[in-house]
């Protein structure tokens, strides 16, 4: 909706003028990179190669392995291991954090612990998870779980936690006994912060994916970031960081579609 | 003493209050959350003491789980007070912190005097946002932490690299939360402020969008500084030759967990202690924001 | 002839939504005198606000001019005050700096300022409030506060946009009264917006009556001139409501108005 205002510039829409500057921005951004690095050669290739350099190698890697195995490889390993590690957290979180809004005494007796393990950062993990589970799949899906699972506890919690009571007393004197009521009238109120919080969780799990296959791993995604900075070769670097820049988009605009059906009766936020 | 409260009550009421049921009642509702909230310290004080001697007993008595999976909890204070004025791979415990402090404060300052002028900026200015943002979408996606390995490469190992990591990671909240604080100012105070007769741009800013936003902003910052140590953790287990992380990495590999623990206790503290200390700023700047709202 | 305070001339407002335009005000006319107190009905949704709106200068009209006192209308001023609904008070600035905002952007010095402030928050009856932020009050305070707020900046015109519609029947009565009194008091030119036919009838020289979208005028019924209720100003509400006069107006007023919503169905 447009209104012809005095107004500031913010009340306005300049939306022609916005796509040009928007994909000029970008184009420009490119052409600096390629000017810098090609064409002038200002900046050393092991500094940072140039864009034309990075695709080349994203597109031979697909069929010639590194490590272990093709860049396919390593997106699928990173894959196997998020969803792995989600899933676990998800299971875990969701049911406790309902639990713990909905009886008092699990709350107390859960809380002091949760806020003493909250803050520390899901990565400061990794030595320990190291030396429980070895440098395989379980040090990375437990380092995973942990980034997942707190955000989406706290939600759950915070979700069931405040309800608006008027909801829950209305469906009361409709005749709902206490699990109808946890069934009608909590959950489904309490599924808008749920998913903020899965979608939190899976943000901070990707760290935490990229932060454990960095550390200590063979294969991966993180993996392959560390490599390349391993062996000077940053184009293998920036690889990696562009496919796991894409991995995360698609995860968050997977959330965010499911977030839709789910919260369906949700009135979209106006300024979107 | 449940039983004499009411009847505190009455009196308190007595002098010209009528003694009705609704009193009766609320006093009683009162009494029962006193009631539940100490029941909640009992089970909470209950929980810990069951948490930590469960532990106490696995690790030392039963001795079912080895210490070099699990060290008993009073290894790690006996740790503490070792390291406290003994140096463990090249500092004391102290040293290290400094270390980590140092790094995380500069990144994350340099954020924020950097990331909300921008933010507020963007969301002011259409151009500039339609210049900015497309590249800040492109770059988001990637974790900050990512950039460790092209920062070592560009910076060396010193510290200007783990703290262009952490700028970075303490950067994108600012900038975001800026940029929407400023764009979700109501436009009814917009035109509340042009009716009253303010004409510059730069008034209407700094009277309206800004404080408008302040809430959304210092959320910003406190994200930012979540991901500030979030990724200085990184950084030090990666590659450092000093700091909590460098600490905690070395630990790892001499099999010392009860280093590692104390390691992440310390962190953890820290990151509440900043995090609650930030919070107490924001009531400060912010004394109209409800506290339901924060 | 004396210059007319307002003047709009043919005035219409379309809004653009979706590349199509929709007609808000369809040509309306009105001349306003310096004093006066204009107040408009209509169904909701008819264009009241955004006639107000341009008024205050913050949208600007596809065709026709407004004009105050001979000079057009380009932007928001503060020689028009406006009193919005929602109250639109600074969150984040106490009663006393929400009032003085105004008087700020005037370049009115500190003492004089603290003496204009404190005489209007004793106005509206808000003293002791002074360093309350505006979440601490009710709506009817809250409310209290931007007519302050808008009295304080001495505007030559006040308009005000269903000021009471967010409060509730019996803060709505006393703020009637309060604001009648205030009216008596110091003599400004007012144009308010209402859907409440009481409201009208009790606080208006002038009734207009506006038509469903596009807002036309569809009647103008000159309560004072025409002595419809005398002496009203010197009554409280539930005098007024009672007087014979008062009621066969309402039933006049009402009929126009059902006729209106049941005619283009807007219900
Ligand atoms: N900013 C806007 N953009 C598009 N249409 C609007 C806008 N504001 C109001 N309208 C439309 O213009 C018509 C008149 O609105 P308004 O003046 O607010 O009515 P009233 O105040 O009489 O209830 C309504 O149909 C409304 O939907
Ligand atoms: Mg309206």
């Amino acid at each position: 909706m447009s209104m012809k205002a005095f107004g500031p510039q913010f009340l306005e829409r300049i939306y022609r003028e916005k796509v040009v500057l928007s994909l000029s921005s970008v184009l420009g951004f490119i052409f600096c990179w390629y000017l810098i690095t090609d064409v002038l050669g200002l900046i050393p290739a092991l500094f940072l190669p140039s864009p034309e350099k990075v695709f080349f190698t994203i597109y031979e890697k697909i069929f010639i392995p590194v490590g272990q195995s093709t860049l396919f490889g390593h997106v699928g390993v990173s894959l196997l291991r998020i969803l792995v590690g989600t899933t676990i957290a998800l299971c875990l979180a969701i049911p406790l954090g309902i639990l713990m809004g909905w009886y008092e005494d699990l709350d107390s007796v859960m809380t002091p612990i949760i806020e003493v393990l909250r803050p520390i950062p899901p990565i400061a993990w990794i030595p320990l998870a190291i030396l429980w589970f070895g440098i395989g799949l379980g040090s990375k899906v437990f380092i995973i779980g942990i980034g997942v699972f707190f955000p989406t506890l706290i939600n759950t919690y915070m979700g069931v936690k405040f309800v608006d009571p008027i909801l829950i007393k209305a469906a009361q004197t409709l005749g709902a006994k206490d699990k109808d009521v946890l069934r009608e009238v909590i959950l489904p109120a309490s599924v808008p912060l749920i998913v903020a919080g899965i979608r939190i969780g899976i943000g901070l799990g990707m760290m935490c994916l990229v932060a454990a296959e960095m550390v200590a791993a063979s294969s991966g995604l993180g993996f392959l970031i560390m490599l390349g900075g391993d062996n000077l070769k940053p184009e293998l670097s920036i690889t990696g960081m562009i496919l796991i820049g894409i991995m995360g988009l698609l995860a968050d605009t997977l959330i965010l579609a499911v977030e839709k059906k789910v919260v369906y009766w949700k009135k979209e936020s106006q300024n979107g | 003493m449940t039983e004499d409260a009411p009847k505190t009550l009455l009196y308190e009421n007595g002098a010209e209050g009528k003694i009705c049921l609704t009193n009766i009642l609320g006093n009683l509702m009162v009494e029962t959350r006193k009631i539940r909230s100490r029941k909640r310290v009992i089970l909470s004080v209950l929980s810990v003491i069951v948490v930590l001697g469960g532990w106490f007993v696995l690790t030392t008595v039963l001795r079912w789980v080895p210490p070099a999976f699990l060290p008993p909890p009073q290894n790690i204070l006996t740790d503490f007070f070792r390291l406290l004025n003994k140096s463990y791979v090249g500092h004391t415990l102290i040293g290290h912190t400094l270390v980590s402090l140092q790094i995380v404060l500069g990144g994350f300052f340099l954020a924020v005097l950097i990331g909300i002028p921008l933010g507020i900026m963007m969301g002011w200015f259409k151009r500039i946002e339609a210049i900015v943002d497309p590249m800040f979408q492109l770059l988001r996606p990637i974790p900050p932490l990512a950039w460790i390995p092209l920062s070592l490469l560009w910076f060396g190992i010193g510290i200007s690299s783990k703290i262009f990591v952490i700028w970075l990671s303490a950067f994108v909240p600012c900038v975001i939360n800026a940029y929407t604080g400023i764009r979700l100012t109501e436009p009814l105070l917009v035109k509340a402020a042009l009716g009253l007769g303010v004409k510059r741009q730069w008034d209407l800013l700094r009277e309206v969008a800004i404080p408008s936003a302040l809430p959304v902003i210092l959320g910003g910052v406190r994200i930012g500084l979540g991901s500030a140590w979030m990724t200085l953790v990184a950084a030090e287990l990666l590659a450092s030759d000093a700091g909590l992380g460098y600490m905690m990495q070395m630990a790892r590999r001499a099999l010392e967990p009860s280093i590692i623990i104390l390691g992440m206790l310390i962190i953890g503290i820290l990151g509440a202690i900043m995090a609650r200390g930030l919070q107490m700023l924001e009531k400060r700047i912010c004394p109209w924001v409800m506290d339901k709202e924060r | 002839m004396q210059q007319d305070k307002i003047f709009a001339d043919h005035v219409s407002v379309a809004y653009e939504k979706d590349d199509e335009s929709l007609l808000a005000v369809d040509d309306v006319t009105l001349s306003i005198q310096e004093g006066e107190f204009v107040v408009i009905v209509g169904p909701s949704g008819c264009g009241k606000t955004t006639f107000m709106n341009t008024l205050a200068g913050l949208v600007k009209p596809i065709r026709g001019k407004v004009f105050m006192d001979g000079k057009q209308i380009t932007g928001p001023s503060a020689e028009r005050g406006v009193v919005f609904q929602q109250f639109a008070l600074f969150p984040w600035k106490t009663v006393f700096e929400n009032v003085e905002f105004g008087l700020k952007y005037r370049g009115i010095p500190k003492d004089e300022r603290r003496e204009i402030v404190r005489k209007y928050i004793r106005m509206v009856k808000l003293e002791g409030f002074e360093n309350s932020f505006p979440h601490e009050l009710s709506g009817g305070m809250k409310q209290r506060v931007a007519i302050a707020r808008v009295y304080a900046n001495m505007p030559q015109i006040l308009l005000m946009d269903e000021p009471f519609g967010a409060l509730d029947a019996q803060t709505r009565t006393i703020m009637q009264e309060d604001l009648s009194e205030m009216f008596m008091m110091e003599k400004r030119t007012v144009v308010f917006i209402t859907h409440s036919v009481d409201e009208a009838i009790y606080l208006g020289d002038r009734v207009i009556i506006m038509t469903a979208r596009p807002g036309k005028f569809k009647k103008i019924i000159n309560v004072t001139a025409d002595c419809l209720i005398p002496n009203r100003r010197n009554l409280g509400y539930d005098d007024v409501v009672n007087l014979k006069a008062f009621r066969d107006l309402k039933r006049e007023l009402w009929g126009l108005i059902k006729a209106e919503i049941v005619e283009k169905r807007i219900l």
